[in-house]
């Protein structure tokens, strides 16, 4: 039961994102993908729910093969494996309540006020109930990041992945986010892949650190890992000082 | 010289290529919205009905101003036209109404819908391409062409068939008018219906079922294949009205062609 990156490359014309990644995700833990804007964490993300496939090596989430099945038979690998995207992506033209009812009333056999009683309830594990009714228009973005999760929620996955999920939060709202994640992590043992920058998040929230630099896992391991890190592209990054040996796109 | 060559033999291929790629696209587009029309299971409660008020009703002044407009001119410039030559007034509105029936209305309603509802589903689908909510969409199993296109598909047939017989009482009415006030036609004369056949009535109304039904889906292919940022969703509401204008075109043309071949009497 794993996630599994085996020596992953991905291509985007002449662009060289990945290079080579490699790492794995057990259930239970909290996975941080770490590294600079632009390096391709959530091009490596992408590729656990075939949202992308690699132009070569294997992604396999608890030994399927991800980037060798089709559109349709994807979808059994997406149930178990969610995903709360970086503007939280919840559909403008369904209220709160519509987003978190939508996959469950696709995809679970049940009546429709079963599916309004556990989209509910997934609304009011957020503390998003008394919202319901509202539209993502009308909400701000620590509340839609909430609802995006409970979405993702919806048809309890084994693993959920989240780019950048505090970006634009406030300190307040971010850490609701983090806590969340520990709790989705510690009560439904679920296998949480987190890509951010949030120091403070990472630090808090994180079991285990995978760096991205130059297309590769430059490191993975415990938090301790980094904490007592000397390598200086990893203290750089941990310290973001402006200068140093860290490469990064665009700059 | 041979690197050149080569050069351009490539980008000949790549253009091949992506025209074969774009319509094997939009034939698969195509084929899961006519599936997905008998699928009920995900479909947004409400939606078809909303999108028929924004397709249908949001429609209703710029139907009727234009069509009206265009009926009063049409009918002036034949009316005059006959007076130069034999001031024999009676067989313009049996003429008039027939030509507008089976020709004219389908395609000047389904081209003043292909701008203004071409446009808007390019920009909502492509927006949520941009935001991430189709992969979002893809990521819950639900296809994007059902939660999506078929709602705006079926609205679209219904409303384009209900404007386009709206717009042919509007302006047989507004050419009556400006027959009767600037010519003296009498409103006898020209409410004559004889000429129109039932060959007629089913062109005008296939075209316009077609016409409904092409719109969506070709904007909804450009709004689908839509680039990066706003730039990518600007471009893509562009093509939109291009491609589903040119669509209606070519589609009438061939059921014009078709229709006066078989059910048609000119």
């Amino acid at each position: 039961m794993s996630i599994i990156f085996k020596d992953v490359h991905r291509y985007f014309g002449s662009k060289k994102v990945l290079t080579g990644v490699n790492m794995s995700v057990q259930p239970g833990e909290k996975l941080f993908v770490i590294g600079t804007s632009g390096v391709g964490k959530s091009v490596t993300i992408k590729h656990i729910i075939g949202l992308l496939k690699p132009t070569s090596g294997e992604v396999s989430v608890d030994g399927v093969r991800v980037d060798k099945v089709s559109e349709k038979e994807l979808f059994t690998i997406r149930r178990k494996v969610a995903m709360v995207f970086q503007a939280s992506a919840l559909f403008d033209s369904l209220s709160l309540l519509e987003n978190v009812m939508l996959p469950i009333r696709k995809h679970l056999k049940l009546k429709d006020a079963e599916v309004r009683k556990k989209a509910m309830a997934l609304l009011d594990e957020v503390g998003m109930l008394k919202h319901a009714g509202l539209y993502p228009s009308e909400i701000g973005d620590g509340m839609r990041k909430r609802v995006a999760i409970a979405r993702a929620l919806s048809l309890d996955p084994a693993y959920v992945l989240f780019d950048e999920p505090t970006t634009g939060l406030d300190p307040v709202s971010a850490r609701r986010v983090d806590s969340l994640i520990s709790q989705l992590a510690t009560e439904r043992n679920a296998g949480c892949i987190i890509v951010s920058h949030d120091l403070v998040s990472i630090f808090s929230t994180a079991t285990k650190i995978a760096m991205v630099y130059k297309g590769i896992i430059y490191k993975e391991g415990p938090i301790e890992d980094f904490h007592s890190s000397t390598d200086p592209v990893i203290r750089q990054f941990l310290s973001g000082s402006s200068s140093g040996p860290m490469e990064t796109p665009g700059f | 010289m041979t690197g050149k060559l080569y050069e351009m033999t490539a980008n000949l291929g790549g253009f091949v290529t992506g025209i074969f790629a774009a319509a094997l696209s939009l034939f698969s587009i195509a084929m899961r919205t006519f599936r997905g029309v008998f699928r009920f299971r995900g479909r947004a409660q409400g939606e078809v009905l909303k999108q028929m008020y924004l397709i249908g009703n949001r429609s209703l002044i710029f139907v009727t101003v234009t069509l009206g407009a265009l009926g009063m001119v049409l009918v002036f410039q034949v009316c005059l036209q006959i007076n130069k030559i034999t001031g024999d007034q009676s067989q313009v509105g049996p003429e008039f109404i027939k030509g507008m029936i089976h020709a004219f209305v389908p395609i000047l309603t389904a081209m003043m819908l292909a701008t203004r509802v071409g446009a808007g589903i390019a920009a909502e689908t492509g927006s949520m391409v941009v935001t991430e909510q189709i992969d979002a969409l893809r990521m819950t199993g639900v296809d994007p062409v059902d939660f999506i296109l078929v709602p705006r598909f079926i609205a679209s047939v219904v409303m384009t068939f209900v404007l386009g017989v709206y717009a042919m009482v509007i302006v047989i009415v507004a050419g009556a008018f400006m027959a009767h006030s600037s010519f003296g036609v009498n409103y006898n004369v020209f409410f004559v219906f004889d000429k129109v056949t039932g060959g007629d009535l089913f062109i005008g109304s296939l075209k316009l079922i077609v016409h409904g039904g092409a719109i969506p889906i070709v904007a909804g292919y450009c709004g689908l294949t839509t680039g990066r940022g706003s730039e990518g969703v600007g471009n893509a509401t562009t093509r939109a009205v291009i491609n589903s204008s040119l669509a209606v075109i070519i589609i009438d043309f061939i059921i014009s062609g078709v229709g006066l071949l078989t059910v048609q009497k000119i």
